[in-house]
């Protein structure tokens, strides 16, 4: 018996790295274990409802057509990105609730690895979403011409918002003491930073308004795409408001994984 | 030969609370060492340094020859079982091994071989492709060991593998921990709470109190060393047994004595620890102070060092 397992241990030893181990097992239990497959039930049919509301408002001449793809483009951003920010939030504090941490971190794999590999698992949440969202967004595109530029916003700011959504989770997951904390937390963070997009007009005058919305991913993104679909602006003219996104998402990817390194196994970091 | 584990002076806090003092030791490959204290005592800790889990505040240690300047190396040459491990419930025992085995390196195909080799070891062939959810407790500490041998390792680390489990799955797991060190030539570090189980099957003892080492040797040597009361039954007549029994609890070297069975005139006694000193001074002593009584002996025997009273001797009221 023991020379079974000795044999099959000195049989060849050139897997794959680390984090695409984790990888590959965190994508297996998320789709293959159901989470993931609800979640986009549940996501497809509140952008099937949203379409819905829009596309009949729309033909009773409440929503220009324009501001009905874009509310569907913006929902399922934003709910894209509230599922990878989701998973985040639970991808440490939950390892540990479970205590099955403390046999991913006895093993090779460094931390920083591990941390990747969730934030990489949490992103495909992000993708399937999008690939839901799709057909709704060329649905309600197509009569305007306008197909590629919004399937192309949405990608783009979709993406920094959910890695940036998904990094924040994690960064919460890492300092947190308990998996419900986590997942508190991070919702707030996430509430806080869209509560600006439901703010009226009048509120977002001057320079200070304009400069938080400038700072904040969510508006900034928000915005975004608001300027490329209704407006019809050009993405070069728009720029601007993809840099807080996108700093965000560098700064929040980087905390995670400088935060890796100190994970403790009660919470928080340290040494 | 190297020592498997050596620890020099490792101190850790937690705050302002000392988790660890000066721990200092050495284990052989192949040596199966007990790490015995009470709870809070600084053996998870002690083990989670070890294992490369937490940093230490201060000292040195190596793991199977490597410096603990190199957790990531140490890490590939130990294993594991964590005190209260979880385990993912939906996914099955040999789905569970052969990710960790992919972990250490394997590729898919020998982790496949090492996982089937490791469940049919730790008797969990049958029921490898069932999911973990419907594993006992037993099982899981089964699959738990299996687990953290999936990379071979030269140093294994069992922290409470015993907890939570019925006299015979105790008795199952502490034959595993002894064919690891038979077979595999590993070294141990067994934290348990099972004293007559270590000093069954470990031939070292480090024990912690309040997180410092307050005995470390060979588990008789501790017992010896430890002035932990030992117990003693006499027979004499039972004419004589009252008259034994007043003579013995007026002697400095008892320090408590009673009839057993009057009828048959058998008494017990906890000796002084003044009076230990070997195992034949103490007999002896008993001896001596019934014979100068003119209490006739039938029979006198010294009940075997218990490491179990070593250990409260050596932690209570410190």
């Amino acid at each position: 018996m023991r020379a079974s397992t000795a044999a099959a241990a000195t049989h060849e030893r050139q897997g794959a790295p680390g984090w695409v181990v984790v990888l590959a097992r965190e994508l297996h239990d998320l789709w293959i274990g159901g989470r993931g497959l609800l979640l986009c039930l549940a996501f497809s049919i509140l952008v099937s409802t949203i379409a819905y509301l829009a596309a009949t408002n729309e033909a009773l001449n409440f929503l220009e057509q324009r501001e009905a793809l874009n509310l569907v483009v913006q929902v399922g951003m934003i709910v894209g990105a509230l599922l990878t920010l989701l998973a985040g939030a639970d991808a440490i504090s939950g390892e540990r609730e479970r205590g099955t941490l403390e046999s991913l971190l006895v093993t090779p794999v460094s931390r920083r690895q591990l941390v990747a590999a969730k934030l990489l698992a949490a992103l495909s949440l992000w993708l399937a979403a999008y690939a839901v969202l799709v057909p709704y967004a060329w649905f309600l595109a197509r009569d305007l011409g306008v197909v590629g530029t919004t399937l192309a916003a949405s990608f783009v700011v979709g993406t920094l918002l959910a890695a940036c959504f998904a990094a924040l989770g994690l960064v919460v997951s890492l300092l947190a003491t308990s998996n419900r904390v986590s997942l508190s937390v991070s919702l707030f963070a996430l509430l806080a930073l869209l509560a600006p997009t439901q703010l009226p007009g009048g509120a977002k005058q001057g320079w200070f308004a304009d400069a938080l919305l400038h700072v904040n991913p969510a508006t900034a993104g928000e915005h975004f795409v608001n300027r490329v679909i209704i407006s019809a602006s050009g993405w070069d003219q728009e720029l601007g408001w993809l840099v807080s996104p996108l700093v965000a998402t560098a700064l929040l990817s980087a905390g995670a994984l400088l935060l890796a390194g100190r994970m403790r196994l009660g919470g928080g970091t340290g040494g | 030969m190297g020592a498997a584990v050596e620890a020099r002076g490792i101190a850790k806090r937690y705050g302002s609370q000392i988790a660890l003092e000066d721990l200092t030791f050495s284990v052989q490959a192949g040596e199966i060492i007990g790490v015995l204290g009470p709870n809070g005592a600084g053996k998870t800790t002690a083990i989670r340094i070890l294992t490369t889990i937490l940093a230490p505040d201060r000292g040195t240690f190596s793991v199977a020859g490597i410096p603990s300047s190199e957790p990531a190396r140490i890490r590939a040459r130990v294993g594991v079982l964590p005190e209260s491990a979880g385990y993912p419930e939906r996914q099955k025992g040999e789905e569970y091994l052969r990710f960790h085995a992919r972990l250490f390196g394997h590729s898919s195909a020998s982790a496949r071989a090492v996982a089937r080799a490791l469940l049919q070891e730790v008797g969990l062939a049958e029921r490898g492709r069932a999911p973990i959810a419907t594993y006992s407790r037993g099982m899981r500490q089964r699959l738990g060991i299996a687990r953290a041998l999936v990379n071979d390792p030269a140093v294994v680390f069992l922290d409470e593998p015993t907890l939570g489990l019925d006299p015979a799955g105790q008795r199952e797991i502490l034959a595993r921990v002894r064919a690891l060190a038979g077979e595999r030539g590993a070294a141990v570090l067994l934290s348990t709470h099972l004293l007559d189980e270590v000093q069954q099957n470990c031939s070292r003892v480090l024990i912690l109190n309040r997180a410092r080492v307050v005995a470390e040797g060979p588990v008789l040597e501790i017992v010896r060393r430890s002035a932990a009361p030992r117990r003693a039954r006499i027979r004499t007549t039972p004419q004589h047994v009252e008259r034994a029994l007043a003579t013995l609890n007026d002697s400095a070297e008892v320090q408590e004595a009673a009839i057993a069975d009057g009828a048959a005139g058998s008494l017990t006694l906890v000796l002084a620890a003044a009076a230990i000193g070997s195992d034949d001074g103490a007999l002896n002593a008993v001896v001596e102070v019934l014979l100068d009584a003119t209490v006739p002996l039938l029979a006198c025997e010294l009940e075997g060092a218990r490491l179990s009273d070593a250990f409260l001797a050596l932690t209570e009221g410190r």
